[in-house]
């Protein structure tokens, strides 16, 4: 039993001799290239979601030839923003960030992204409302290379010319219903709990807002506006236009099936952003995009601005190859032209969105319909609105009373902005 | 007639009425997938049109076949090395009798209580760490998510295999002992071949379980070569970008279910042969 | 009928471990063990090298003590239970209790949005985004050059003034003309050489009148000052231009000042037991508590009992050797288990859409069916059984398959129907088998985020209730209040979790207590 035990013994040490040798050999070989080294000396990391990152990767390739650097583009496939965040606080995570640009509250109080230094040369290269966006505490945070936001999309063969007002809307919509031509009269999407991005514009036309303004033109978090009488008089309005009311608006019509709905033809109006385009041509549909109408004698129906922002940030191993690539690359037109290729935004740079204007007729009529849009709040505080607002709107479209409801979301929204 | 109603007509119907249920919406996925302009709003089973486009779409402008080939290489490496392992355990658990061997089993269970999107930021802690000492295991590199997965290896399969080693008699190991096998050749020579249908069905668990696994792989995995086929397909339909891919997304999901379908037709035979009644009898 | 099962009473192996050297040991066993135990020593010199490169001498240390610990315990012939639970504990310890742990230390903290990092973190923060551009100021064109060599030399930056075209130098001394572009001596670090010293050029910095010329990459410089200063002798910020102060509060881990605002960048500290007392006194955590507490009972207890009855009279209805098809079956019926279960959730929301779904289209009925309490309950519950009873289907027919056959010929030559044969004989051994995985099936379902989030949200709400819906569980609706404010509040999530894990470990203790019985008739 001894002698067997010491058998075990030397064979495992021979086993680990040979193969400490073998790894030795290995470790040498990776001393040489030196791999902590090497990710020091000249590597970028980039990370997006899926669809950005394959449009970025010929560019990042070239950036990095041209450079001598090598420039790493990651996916991120959900909660791109926790993530970055988590990751950066290890350490592990990217030198560039691409995003919404409502982030920039959050990544800001997490310490998470750096300002960014624009030549005026370059600020007014960009579209004045994409520069407010990712203004954020007087800091310019990133540079925008992509506006979105809603419009109206109708079908010209349904509905030939674009509504004046929200009535108008509603009164071709029932008429092509009773003419058996559409099964909807509008498709917005809300789903059992709403949507607040996409009912904004209703609720500002009828004289609702979400946050006061500060002398110095950010939001102001204390001067919250849902529940205020504005507030109940605009969900009194989704109310009428709801399940019990007009019929407009409908919890059934959700976010997977209300541009699908439009290319179906049951529909002739649809409220979405310039990423509906692709279906609705692809389904061979007539169509033109004009401004969301507001109601008749209300305001008018502003949607929230959406900017597509490259951060730098503040983690990252490599900032000053970030702040190049950020500040000075990400910012010449080409870059913007490549992404709109990818996907159809509206490029921010002025000098993009007049190279592919001529491609393209719509980008003008989204510039249109968001000529007066305002930037989607980047407050922290922000993230306390979206859900009970939108569950109140869902509660009204099915007819709850409006006063009651609004109330409540304003006691929810509050008690959670601290 | 009456008597084959009975005896075996029964059976189908359970089975058919069963089948209807599993496959209406897998039904509802593959109209899906067919329909070229592939989004959810068809109410109906009967797609609009049926086309091989989405495939052809998600083969090209995806990186899907990568993430099939991480897909079934994890799993199918992570759920075999965590079989073996929970084995193992609960051959411990069954066989042996040790001081804290109910307080074991029973934390194991407890331990998988705990919501794991919590522990993420923990387990992003330990991964850096990793990545920086040892970047073949770390973000990004099929062995780190084994590693990773290895976690759960002591868990619910545990407690299914012991469960089942406990229905073996113990005689059979009584009669090894005294014809002279060692605990190693119980467990390996007698057990396992023993217990075989349940390793069979732990292992297909573990293989679903672990290709199925999104929340781990999503910030793990951010390489687009080393991604798993979740992660990949949940990109598919991110915001906005939902409607227009839904139809790959359906044809991915469909796609994905191929390999654990064939592990489970590979499987079937040990889970259904079962244990032959003369081993009982040792 | 039974002998066979119920053995000897015997509680261990008749061969008591401690005294009985290993036996038969054949020498393929013995050269497996010695490849086994050479590659575990080897993996461990592998892993050891980084180490002590990295100068982590504690984790060289337990390295080291792991592999010792575990060569001993498979050489010497003793604790064989031991040998046989180590490998997977290994990776249960890092992969799952060092992070349980870690994250029940976090419910003692005020981790989440606003507080993530340390004290001095914040402080850079602060400071970093304070920096502005002087008003008025020049943008030049820069470039980073050195006397000595691109790896190591002390840097300058050169700048040019785009107007005058005057070309400086400047260091931490100050901006000076300079001869030439670049001057003689100096080299000019490419991109590659320039991004090796990232950090240097990033806090490289030329002092001037009003502020300093910073690096805006590596291509442009811009003059900017920082606004905003940390005093370590007050522990304070301070704003140069309004004058305005805000102190340390290290209890609550952020500048604060005199005024009560608070900058947003703040840092993680302690906060003892507040987010549990929180928990308990917290207005809309209590109210709605009972009531969903009930329903996330009834939510497990259900999808778990339901699956499992169903997968087992499927499984049942498959055990015939006269079945034709079974193959087809099983691969028809193990399916749905075989489908990504997030891309399953979202389409049966679909298809429970009052007015396209293919539910009341199949139907022709106009059910909103996530509309209302109950019938959103029933749909959530259908989904449950749906995903769920092929895993209790496979493991139902494993079992039966586990069960030895003699039992059930017995019963047949006793004169028993098939129902009353299963009962007697089949269903308690199932359940012995069994038991511990509905418990931890039970266990799964009552915290199953899933299955609520990617099919109700929680939903429906009452009009006058955001907070909390008809099929919330408890866990996602304590995550909404924890996540869904302004920004993620971990540390309180980290409480809640404390609590919801207690009392799904209550059940499960009692439930386990009651196996115990079980167990001892068959070991």
């Amino acid at each position: 039993m001894r002698i067997r035990t010491a058998g075990v013994i030397a064979a495992s040490m021979l086993c680990l001799a040979g193969v400490a040798a073998c790894g030795d050999k290995k470790d040498d070989k990776a001393a040489g290239s030196n791999p902590s080294a090497a990710a020091a000396s000249g590597e970028l990391v980039i990370w997006a979601d899926d669809k950005r990152s394959a449009a970025l990767k010929p560019f990042a390739d070239k950036f990095g030839q041209e450079n001598g650097v090598t420039v790493k583009i990651q996916a991120i496939s959900k909660d791109q923003q926790t993530a970055f965040l988590t990751a950066s606080q290890q350490g592990s995570g990217p030198d560039v960030m691409v995003g919404a640009h409502d982030w920039i509250g959050n990544l800001v109080q997490n310490g998470a992204i750096d300002p960014v230094q624009l030549s005026d040369a370059q600020k007014s290269g960009i579209q004045a409302g994409a520069i407010k966006a990712i203004t954020f505490n007087g800091q310019t945070y990133g540079v925008p290379y992509a506006t979105e936001n809603l419009g109206l999309i109708r079908n010209t063969e349904l509905a030939p010319t674009a509504p004046a007002t929200i009535e108008d809307l509603v009164a071709t919509g029932k008429k092509l219903k009773a003419e058996k031509k559409a099964s909807e009269i509008l498709c917005l999407q809300s789903g059992q709990n709403g949507d607040a991005y996409h009912s904004y514009p209703l609720y500002a036309s009828a004289g609702g807002y979400l946050f006061g303004t500060t002398a110095s033109g950010d939001y102001d978090a204390k001067d919250l506006g849902v529940g205020k009488p504005g507030s109940i008089a605009a969900f009194e309005k989704l109310r009428a236009l709801g399940e019990k009311g007009d019929g407009a608006l409908k919890r059934s019509i959700t976010g997977d099936n209300s541009i699908a709905t439009f290319t179906g033809k049951k529909c002739a109006f649809l409220v979405s952003g310039p990423w509906a385009t692709a279906d609705v041509k692809k389904a061979g549909i007539k169509y033109d995009i004009s401004p969301i109408p507001g109601f008749k004698g209300g305001k008018e129906a502003t949607p929230f601005l959406g900017v597509q922002t490259f951060y730098v940030a503040s983690k990252g191993k490599n900032k000053a190859l970030a702040q190049e690539f950020v500040t000075n690359y990400v910012t010449t037109p080409d870059l913007a032209v490549a992404l709109y290729n990818a996907e159809p935004r509206p490029p921010a740079l002025t000098a993009a969105l007049e190279q592919v204007k001529g491609q393209d007729p719509d980008l003008a009529k989204w510039a249109d319909a968001g000529k007066n849009a305002i930037p989607l709040p980047a407050i922290p505080a922000m993230a306390a609105i979206w859900e009970p607002f939108g569950k109140a709107e869902a509660a009204v479209i099915g007819g709850a009373e409006a006063k009651t409801t609004v109330e409540a979301a304003a006691k929810t929204i509050s008690s959670s902005i601290k | 007639m009456i008597r084959w109603m009975k005896q075996v007509g029964w059976r189908h119907l359970v089975a058919i009425l069963a089948v209807l249920f599993s496959l209406g919406p897998i039904v509802f996925v593959l109209s899906a997938a067919l329909n070229p302009l592939g989004t959810l709003s068809s109410s109906t089973l009967i797609p609009s049109g049926a086309s091989a486009d989405n495939f052809t779409r998600l083969l090209q402008d995806t990186n899907f076949p990568s993430w099939f080939l991480n897909s079934v290489a994890i799993a199918g490496l992570a759920s075999l090395i965590s079989l073996f392992l929970s084995a193992l355990a609960a051959f411990a658990f069954s066989r042996r009798r040790f001081k804290g061997r109910r307080t074991g089993l029973l934390s194991l269970l407890l331990i998988q209580m705990f919501p794991q999107f919590l522990a993420v930021v923990a387990l992003f802690l330990i991964f850096s760490k990793i990545t920086d000492l040892w970047p073949a295991i770390g973000f990004n590199t099929w062995w780190g998510m084994i590693l990773l997965y290895l976690g759960g290896a002591l868990g619910v399969n545990t407690w299914l295999m012991k469960g089942f080693f406990d229905t073996v008699p113990k005689e059979l190991d009584e009669s090894a002992t005294v014809d002279g096998a060692s605990h190693t050749g119980i467990f390996f020579r007698i057990l396992l071949p023993l217990v075989s249908p349940i390793l069979a069905v732990s292992g297909l668990l573990s293989f679903i379980g672990t290709i199925n696994e999104f929340l781990l792989a999503n910030l793990f995995l951010t390489d687009g070569g080393s991604k798993t086929l979740a992660v990949g397909l949940y990109g598919l339909v991110q915001g906005s970008e939902r409607n227009t891919n839904f139809g790959i997304f359906c044809a991915g999901t469909l796609l994905t279910a191929i390999p654990t379908v064939g592990v489970f037709m590979y499987l079937q035979r040990y889970i259904v042969e079962g244990l032959s009644a003369g081993a009982v009898k040792g | 009928m039974t002998t066979q099962l119920e053995g000897p009473a015997t509680r261990a192996l008749p061969a008591p471990e401690e005294t009985t050297p290993e036996r038969s040991t054949t020498t393929a066993g013995l050269l497996v063990k010695i490849v086994l135990l050479g590659l575990l020593v080897a993996t461990a010199v592998w892993a050891a090298f980084p180490l002590a490169s990295g100068e982590h001498w504690v984790g060289l240390g337990i390295l080291l003590a792991t592999t010792a610990g575990l060569l001993y315990l498979y050489i010497t012939p003793r604790h064989i239970p031991a040998k046989y639970l180590v490998p997977g504990t290994i990776f249960l310890i890092i992969f799952q209790i060092f992070p349980v742990l870690y994250t029940a230390s976090t419910a003692f903290t005020n981790f989440g949005d606003g507080h993530r990092g340390t004290k001095a973190e914040a402080v850079t923060a602060i400071q970093t985004a304070s920096v502005t551009r002087v008003p008025g100021s020049t943008e030049y064109q820069l470039k980073i050059v050195t006397e000595g060599d691109p790896a190591t030399g002390a840097l300058a930056f050169l700048i040019t003034d785009p107007k005058s075209g005057q070309v400086s130098i400047g260091d931490a001394d100050g901006l000076k003309p300079a001869d030439g572009n670049p001057p003689a001596g100096w080299t000019v670090l490419n991109a590659g050489q320039a991004s090796a010293r990232s950090k240097e050029i990033t806090d490289f910095a030329v002092p001037t009148a009003a502020g300093a010329i910073r690096s805006a990459g590596l291509s442009r410089a811009y003059e900017g000052k920082a606004v905003r200063a940390f005093d370590p002798a007050t522990d304070s910020i301070t704003d140069t231009t309004s004058g305005k102060v805000w102190k340390a509060d290290d209890d609550e881990g952020a500048f604060i000042a005199a005024d009560g605002e608070r900058l947003a960048q703040g840092w993680k500290v302690d906060v003892g037991f507040a987010n549990f007392t929180r928990v308990l006194t917290d207005e809309t955590i209590s109210k709605d508590f009972l009531r969903t507490l009930i329903w996330d009972f009834i939510f497990a207890i259900a999808s778990t009992g339901g699956t499992f009855v169903l997968g087992m009279f499927c499984a049942i209805a498959l055990q015939s050797n006269r079945m034709r098809f079974k193959g087809f079956y099983r691969v028809a019926m193990v399916l749905p288990y075989a489908m990504p279960s997030f891309a399953m959730l979202l389409v049966w929301r679909d298809m429970f859409n009052t007015d396209f779904g293919l539910i009341n289209n199949v139907l022709g009925i106009h059910v909103d069916w996530l509309g209302s309490a109950f019938s959103a309950q029933i749909a959530v519950l259908l989904v449950q059984l749906w995903l769920g009873y092929p895993y209790m289907f496979l493991v139902t027919t494993g079992a039966l398959q586990a069960i030895p056959g003699e039992l059930t010929d017995a019963t047949k030559v006793d004169g028993a129907g098939p129902f009353q044969a299963f009962r007697a004989v089949k269903l308690p051994l199932l359940l012995v088998a069994l038991s511990p995985l509905l418990i931890s099936s039970f266990a799964f379902n009552f915290n199953n985020f899933n299955a609520i989030y990617l099919t109700t949200e929680g939903g429906p709400f009452p009009a006058d209730n955001p907070s909390n819906g008809a099929t919330d569980l408890l866990i996602t609706y304590t995550y909404r209040l924890a996540f869904g404010g302004s920004g993620a509040q971990y540390g309180f999530a980290a409480a809640i979790s404390i609590f919801i894990f207690l009392i799904v470990a209550v059940v499960s203790v009692v439930s386990f207590r009651r196996t115990r019985a079980q167990e001892e008739v068959y070991s």
